[in-house]
């Protein structure tokens, strides 16, 4: 496989609490990837390590080869790796496009600058365009306190763009939204992908959200990896059917 | 300076036993302070910056009782009952209204508070320093143990201090009361979905912590001079407690709270002038090495 | 290149230095003058807090330590004998860079309340250590023997006219550039760091170097409010340091509104004026300041200047203030008649494209 991240032996404790247990797999580059699994399995867990928002307990994390296991997290997302978070995580004093600006120049290098001009007018034009690419032009003036729930979401995609990630990993975009705006979603970010060719790498509890796009599934379970492969091959994978008892959550 | 002082100190029992025993009285009392704050606030996640105020009216009360009846005992227990009113009143008139607000407005609001607490005090009573006296009671010789001399009263002090701590465990792990108490601190939402009215409880928590810092107040008051600025310093010295001893915990308050009264009285002797300096060397250290505090758990646990 | 918004703040401070000016000239001693003064000394002092709390969500309750050392250190330095008024105020703010520095390292690490409990033992064992050094600082007494006011590059501060307007444009001139700094993309990284920290993590914001530059700036600041106060009262005393110095900074802060870039210099005026006042025609001060702040807080739930700018249109309101538990923004501006609807910065930016 030609592998962008590779996970070997990782595992994480909490106490006396096995969270991840013993994952080995590789994500493809440039692929779009889903990790599903039920409540509990360690989806989130997974994430939180692979973007060193928490330490494992044992194993690595390598991304092109590069060991990042245990790197803190502005180091990992300056190695190209950046996330959007289950519950959008956005600031809520500033406007969208504001917010997108402070991304971009953090990203460039010249956000801490204590004499220029905010906002620049170079990472204006830059917010401007990832947020046309993702489909959120309107929203720009908009207060980010006062954005609906899937614009948040949306935002928070975007504040991970701004950081021109290798790999973009998206913990739930669709949670909280029904039928249609979950589909919109979807559709929002299929388009991202092939636009920008990165690796996407999902989390997601909707079935058919996850047969329709993705190219490879991880199942996770009990903080395990249960199996991987196209979407062909877990549906007909016996250890999955019985786990999901062939159906959906 | 002077730390050959505080050696020769040291090495002497009867100075030992004079200085231990001022720190064990300032210990106990501001134990009695503290824990009050450490319950109001491992409880309530409440900053009762106000704190300090009522030690303050405990003091007062107590003196004016004492004056009116000559008895120590009725004026404790004014004290202390007059500070626990005082204090359900604040918490029904204020504090329900900042528990969900910023830090920044609990705190100037409690803030506002100590400068009209401290302004009343003034009007009513005055602003000379104000003198309670030993009650007879206590008016006894010293006792000289190891040479140092101890007042009676310093022993009637520190035993109500410890019978109160004492009481306080028993009534937080054994009674019903206790268990509710503790079980708000870990879950608030789950206590009132049991039917259990946590308004009364809230103001009783609130009127209970602000109860001990009046016994304190009154408890001390034969030994303390009473102006409306006392509030002041024992409010910097039970938070110093509390971060040292841990948020919420009522064994690290009494830990701690002995600790500065020791630290103080034995630093007096050596280091006159920066006593007060190094308890805060000593609260700097604990927020660096280990912030939760030397007992750090919450009042769930006691 | 500057932007309309520079412009018209360096218009406002001209307009403010020429106004005091003209008043200079006719007033050599009184009330008001000393008002003035005062407040230039206060008011740095309040706006450097702000820096700390308003826009970083900093909670610190130590900072009167940073003001005491600019007043103690200007008056050391000048009292050796060795250096002349321009120098002992560069070494001063060079102490106050370094000191804070210092200090930042241990305190930033620690989270809100945690960070407000060691400001305060840190601030505090400043003053313990003020109060017994006696040798050096004339300790409870504080330290008189007056100070050295040589002349310098022809200004004579024996003379009122040059005093007031030294204050004047020391106020004026580092207020404009504290403007600038908060303006600046570095201010946008102090309110992003405030709004959700862990956020800015994950865009690879160095929230640790953010917090801590925000801590020098606000300790020079602090330290130059000193200097102007040590100029004033001749001196500097114990109670500069102590832990209601530092207290009387977060109800200017809030009296004036902690979201508007002038809200605390406004609160600082307040203050002393209050104080003024009460002390005229009472004795019980504390009781009517602790009432005015308790009105504030608790009934318009914002400060006075926050509260007139809302009503006027100039910011918007409905954002909640950093006492409703919400984070707002900070107007970018105290400007009146712009438009409430757009983000204020945006807007003009939008308008400079075109």
């Amino acid at each position: 496989m030609n592998g962008v991240m590779s996970i070997r032996g990782l595992s994480k404790k909490f106490g006396n609490l096995q969270v991840i247990h013993d994952v080995n797999l590789d994500f493809t580059r440039g692929a779009l990837s889903a990790v599903i699994g039920p409540n509990g399995a360690g989806k989130t867990t997974l994430f939180n390590l692979m973007t060193g928002q928490i330490r494992p307990t044992a194993g690595s994390i390598k991304l092109d080869g590069v060991e990042i296991t245990g790197m803190d997290p502005s180091g990992i997302v300056r190695q190209g790796v950046a996330r959007a978070f289950q519950v959008a995580s956005l600031f809520p004093s500033f406007t969208v496009a504001e917010a997108m600006v402070a991304a971009v120049m953090s990203h460039r290098n010249t956000l801490l600058n204590l004499w220029g001009d905010f906002p620049d007018q170079e990472a204006l034009d830059r917010a401007r365009e990832i947020l046309r690419d993702i489909g959120a032009s309107g929203i720009e003036r908009q207060q980010c306190s006062a954005l609906s729930h899937g614009d948040k979401k949306i935002l928070d995609i975007a504040l991970a763009l701004a950081m021109e990630p290798e790999v973009l990993l998206l913990d739930e975009p669709t949670s909280g939204m029904g039928r249609e705006e979950s589909r919109l979603m979807i559709d929002r970010i299929h388009h991202l992908w092939e636009e920008k060719q990165l690796t996407l790498i999902f989390i997601e509890h909707d079935m058919e959200i996850v047969f329709g796009i993705a190219q490879y599934v991880y199942v996770l379970r009990y903080g395990s990896l249960l199996a991987s492969g196209t979407p062909e091959e877990i549906k007909h994978d016996p250890k999955v059917i019985e786990a999901y008892l062939g159906g959906e959550e | 300076m002077d730390p050959i002082a505080l050696w020769d100190c040291m090495s002497s029992p009867s100075c030992v036993v004079t200085q231990g025993a001022a720190g064990l009285i300032s210990g106990f009392t501001l134990f009695l302070v503290a824990a009050g704050l450490t319950l109001i606030f491992g409880v309530l996640n409440f900053v009762n910056f106000v704190h300090g105020a009522f030690y303050m009216f405990g003091a007062y009360f107590a003196y004016t009782a004492y004056g009116l009846t000559g008895s120590y005992l009725l004026a404790v227990l004014t004290g202390a009952i007059g500070v626990g009113i005082l204090g359900a009143l604040f918490e029904i008139g204020f504090v329900k209204r900042l528990y969900e607000a910023d830090h920044l407005l609990q705190i100037l609001v409690c803030y506002a508070f100590i400068l009209i607490f401290d302004d009343v005090v003034s009007w009513i009573w005055g602003v000379e320093f104000l003198a309670m006296g030993m009650p007879d009671a206590f008016r006894m010789p010293p006792l000289f143990i190891f040479g140092g001399v101890v007042p009676p009263f310093y022993i009637v002090l520190i035993a109500t201090a410890a019978a109160i701590a004492i009481l306080m465990a028993l009534v937080l792990r054994y009674t019903r009361y206790g268990k509710i108490i503790r079980a708000l601190a870990s879950n608030a939402d789950m206590i009132s979905a049991l039917g259990i009215n946590t308004r009364l409880i809230y103001i009783s928590v609130f009127a209970l912590g602000t109860l001990l810092a009046g016994t304190a107040g009154a408890l001390a008051a034969p030994v303390r001079s009473l102006s409306s600025g006392m509030g002041f310093t024992i409010l910097i010295e039970s938070f110093i407690v509390t971060v040292i001893g841990g948020m919420g915990s009522v064994a690290g308050a009494l830990v701690s709270a002995l600790l500065i009264g020791l630290v103080r009285s034995f630093g007096s002797v050596g280091f006159p002038l920066f006593a007060e300096g190094l308890i805060f060397i000593l609260m700097i250290a604990v927020l660096i090495l280990r912030p939760q505090g030397l007992f750090g758990r919450s009042i769930r646990e006691a | 290149m500057m932007t309309r918004q520079a412009m018209f703040d360096w218009a406002i401070g001209a307009a403010v230095i020429v106004a005091m000016a003209i008043f200079g000239l006719y007033n050599e001693s009184g009330p008001v003058r000393d008002g003035i003064i005062r407040f230039c000394a206060i008011g740095l002092y309040a706006m450097s807090l702000n820096v700390l709390v308003g826009y970083t969500g900093m909670l610190s309750f130590g900072h009167a330590m940073f003001f005491s050392l600019g007043a103690y250190a200007f008056c050391l330095l000048l009292q050796t004998g060795v250096v002349g008024i321009p120098s002992a105020f560069v070494l001063t703010v060079v102490i106050a860079a370094l000191l804070s520095t210092l200090v930042g390292l241990v305190c930033v690490r620690l989270t809100r309340l945690f960070f407000a409990f060691i400001t305060l033992a840190i601030g505090m064992l400043f003053y313990s250590t003020i109060v017994a050094w006696a040798s050096l600082t004339g300790g409870e007494q504080g330290l008189t023997g007056g100070i050295p006011k040589d002349p310098f590059f022809g200004i004579d501060l024996g003379d009122p006219f040059h005093y007031l307007m030294v204050n004047v444009l020391l106020f004026v001139v580092s207020i404009l550039i504290l403007r600038r700094i908060l303006s600046s993309p570095f201010g946008a990284a102090l309110r992003m760091v405030r709004d959700n920290p862990n956020r800015c993590i994950f865009l690879g914001i160095n929230i640790f170097r953010v917090r801590l530059t925000a801590f020098i700036i606000a300790g020079v600041y602090a330290s130059l409010g000193g200097v102007l106060m040590a100029l004033y009262v001749s001196g500097a005393y114990p109670n500069f340091a102590y832990w209601t110095m530092s207290g009387d900074g977060l109800f200017m802060i809030m009296l004036g509104g902690v979201n508007v870039f002038l809200g605390p210099a406004v609160g600082a005026g307040i203050l002393l004026a209050l104080e003024t006042v009460t002390k005229t025609y009472t004795s019980h001060h504390g009781f009517v300041l602790g009432v005015v702040i308790l009105v504030t807080a608790m009934g318009l739930k914002r400060g006075l200047l926050e509260y007139v700018l809302e009503k006027l249109g100039a910011i918007r309101g409905g954002q909640g203030g950093a006492l409703d538990g919400k984070a707002s923004m900070p107007a970018h501006a105290v400007e009146v008649g712009h438009e409430a609807t757009e983000s204020v910065s945006l807007a003009r930016t939008g308008r400079e494209q075109e």
